[in-house]
């Protein structure tokens, strides 16, 4: 675990720690006095199901947001909002301004002491003020960012269907075919075919 | 009160004669069997019923006299132990699971569609179930004997109804409804003085399956109170399955070419064969001889032989539900039970492959200390999903509710093989979780006051 570099050098150094490719992000801010009940509402309206769908499809597009939640509490009097991410903080922020999410952003944070708007010049420096580095911070696929675990998924599902046709197996018993399958390269990959 | 030695650094010993014969007992092979559930209509009339039934209800293990080698049980529902008055405070002090009961926790543990509680044949899940008494024995005219004695003491009580009945018996093949021996794997419990089945297990802390002894996390487990309810007492979860044994052989003679292909398709959705030998010892074919050796068909692992599940499928039955020391999420000494499988109904003759109507499956009795960690979890991770296992939403091919949909991957050199479109092979018709306490915790419930 390192401190965020390498993609983000055409950046200041941000703060949060590193797992491989995965950045952990996380805000915590006081919530203006007599809004909890509004950001709870706000926050409801985010997880019902229609919502859902419209976020599910949003993080599809940015492409670099592991998993992210938003907690009250403190009797109400502050909130946490904390998130995994792939490559550059200020992608990532500025990813956020561009989508969906960033007006569901914006509307969650204006509950917030002193959020100047998630388009303001000034949001990344308000971001950095509140963020709180974590002390340990581990990812179960430090080496798969978002993008290639969709890959990855699409290719075994792929895979997957190839195993299940008649064709393969008739190709596997193919002796045209022995010189591909003894190859430590085919080898690896039935090996992955067997279980 | 004869209690056996434990070898466990806290020396504890087992009040075995304390824990009724069903809770620890194995099976016995052959068996005759009966469930017998009672409403309680009146507190007064339900102890006194318990008073009448005290004589008749066994503790203690197996005795070495043949002649009394029959037992009768005693358990109660959470509706039960409130009908005979138990005191608000102890109700209270009962796990969540038992409280709720089967049916409420029936979407968590898999119990949907068809086998949903709203199919449930009555008076399963109706709060009408208080007590439930079972009665096993090797040998009929044992069996009749015992039942009659407590036949006696609750139809000589007005206040009480016999609400269900349920005979079971071993088949004339020795073997379940779907033609497999059941009834093998008995797990080895610290300072119980039965022998588990399987030599290569580690004794498991008596907590997991008797309260108020530690358990395997060193804890004792969570208690009723007072503590001479608790104490020496276990949860049973009961349940009738039925089982379509015609859509069992239909599935397997359309996914195979021949009988062996068959014979071998079941085994691996089993994990053991006809006879009971396991995959494990024996991936290729039946050993009836291996089967038959108490010393042999229990004694395996599967890390080091088996890891990938080539002999035996990692989702097959006998594997998801007792993984041993196979690579899965989570530990699999924190999730044993004591199983007791019956059958009911008539067999389907071999070879039928037509559905003729009858009622048959079995009644299954889940034994142990922690229902939420051990029935319930095995049912709602190990059976019903396969995550753990790395299959993700693939379920227990035999005892999974899969609606025509289920899928089930069976390893194979060079490419595994995966059927799909299972259909259900099993419908709950109905289960109820209850307690089933000591002896002198059942003296307790028939001396309440009041």
């Amino acid at each position: 675990m390192t401190a965020t570099t390498g993609a983000t050098q055409a950046h200041p150094e941000r703060p949060g720690r590193s797992d491989g490719v995965c950045n952990e992000f996380t805000v915590f801010t006081k919530i203006k006095p007599g809004h909890a009940d509004a950001l709870r509402e706000d926050l409801a309206a985010m997880a019902d199901a229609a919502a859902d769908e419209s976020v599910h499809a949003a993080l599809r597009q940015i492409g670099t947001l592991h998993d992210a939640r938003h907690v009250i509490f403190d009797n109400d009097t502050r909130f946490m909002f904390a998130s995994v991410f792939d490559g550059s903080w200020d992608t990532y922020i500025d990813d956020f301004a561009q989508t969906v999410v960033g007006a569901r952003f914006d509307k969650v944070f204006s509950h917030s002491e002193g959020f100047p708007g998630v388009t303001d010049p000034g949001v990344k420096d308000w971001f950095v003020a509140h963020q709180e580095p974590a002390g340990v911070f581990v990812s179960a696929y430090p080496d798969l960012t978002v993008q290639q675990i969709y890959k990855d998924h699409r290719v075994e599902e792929a895979f997957e269907a190839v195993l299940d046709t008649a064709e393969f197996r008739a190709a596997l018993d193919n002796p045209a075919n022995a010189e591909l399958l003894a190859t430590p390269a085919f080898q690896k990959l039935l090996e992955e075919a067997a279980a | 009160m004869n209690t056996v030695a434990s070898s466990s650094a806290a020396g504890m010993g087992v009040e075995i004669d304390d824990v009724q014969s069903g809770a620890l007992r194995p099976r016995p092979v052959p068996y005759e069997g009966k469930f017998v559930f009672l409403r309680v209509d009146d507190r007064h009339a339900g102890r006194a019923l318990l008073r009448r039934l005290l004589p008749v209800t066994a503790g203690g293990l197996p005795d070495v006299d043949r002649s009394q080698d029959a037992w009768v049980a005693l358990a109660f529902t959470y509706q039960g132990l409130r009908a005979l008055g138990v005191p608000q405070e102890s109700l209270d002090s009962f796990p969540r699971a038992f409280r709720e009961g089967m049916a409420a926790r029936a979407e968590l543990i898999g119990d949907v569609g068809e086998s949903a509680p709203a199919h449930w044949e009555a008076p399963f899940g109706t709060g009408d179930v208080h007590i439930a008494l079972s009665a096993l024995s090797s040998d009929a005219a044992q069996l009749d004997r015992e039942l009659e004695r407590a036949r006696v003491a609750y139809e000589d009580t007005p206040g009480v109804q016999v609400i269900w009945q349920q005979e079971v018996h071993q088949l004339p093949t020795g073997r379940t409804t779907f033609g497999f021996r059941d009834g093998i794997s008995h797990p080895n419990i610290e300072g119980v003085g039965l022998p588990g089945s399987n030599p290569q297990e580690a004794p498991i802390k008596a907590g997991e399956f008797i309260l108020g002894y530690p358990d395997e996390t060193g804890s004792l487990p969570p208690m009723p109170s007072p503590d001479v309810l608790g104490r020496n007492g276990t949860y049973a979860a009961v349940r009738k399955i039925h089982t379509n044994v015609a859509a069992w052989r239909q599935y397997l003679r359309a996914n195979t070419s021949s009988a062996e292909e068959e014979a071998l398709l079941a085994a691996k959705m089993v994990g053991r064969w006809p006879s009971g030998a396991p995959l494990t010892l024996t991936p290729e074919h039946d050993d009836p001889e291996l089967a038959a050796d108490p010393h042999r068909n229990n004694n395996f692992l599967y890390r080091e032989n088996d890891d990938r599940g080539f002999r035996c499928p990692a989702g097959a039955h006998i594997r998801r539900t007792n993984p041993r020391d196979s690579t899965i999420i989570g530990d699999a000494r924190m999730h044993r039970l004591i199983r007791r499988g019956t059958t009911y109904g008539p067999p389907l003759p071999e070879g039928v492959l037509e559905d003729d109507g009858a009622d048959r499956g079995l009644v299954g009795v889940f034994l142990g200390a922690h229902l939420e960690r051990q029935f319930e979890f095995i049912k709602a991770e190990w059976v019903n999903d396969g995550n753990f296992i790395g299959y993700p939403g693939e379920k227990d091919p035999v005892a999974g509710h899969h609606g025509g949909t289920g899928s089930v991957t069976i390893p194979e050199k060079p490419v595994r093989r995966r059927l799909r479109n299972l259909p259900s092979f099993v419908v709950t018709r109905g289960g109820e979780y209850c307690f089933v306490p000591g002896l002198r915790a059942l003296r307790w419930l028939a001396e309440l006051e009041d």
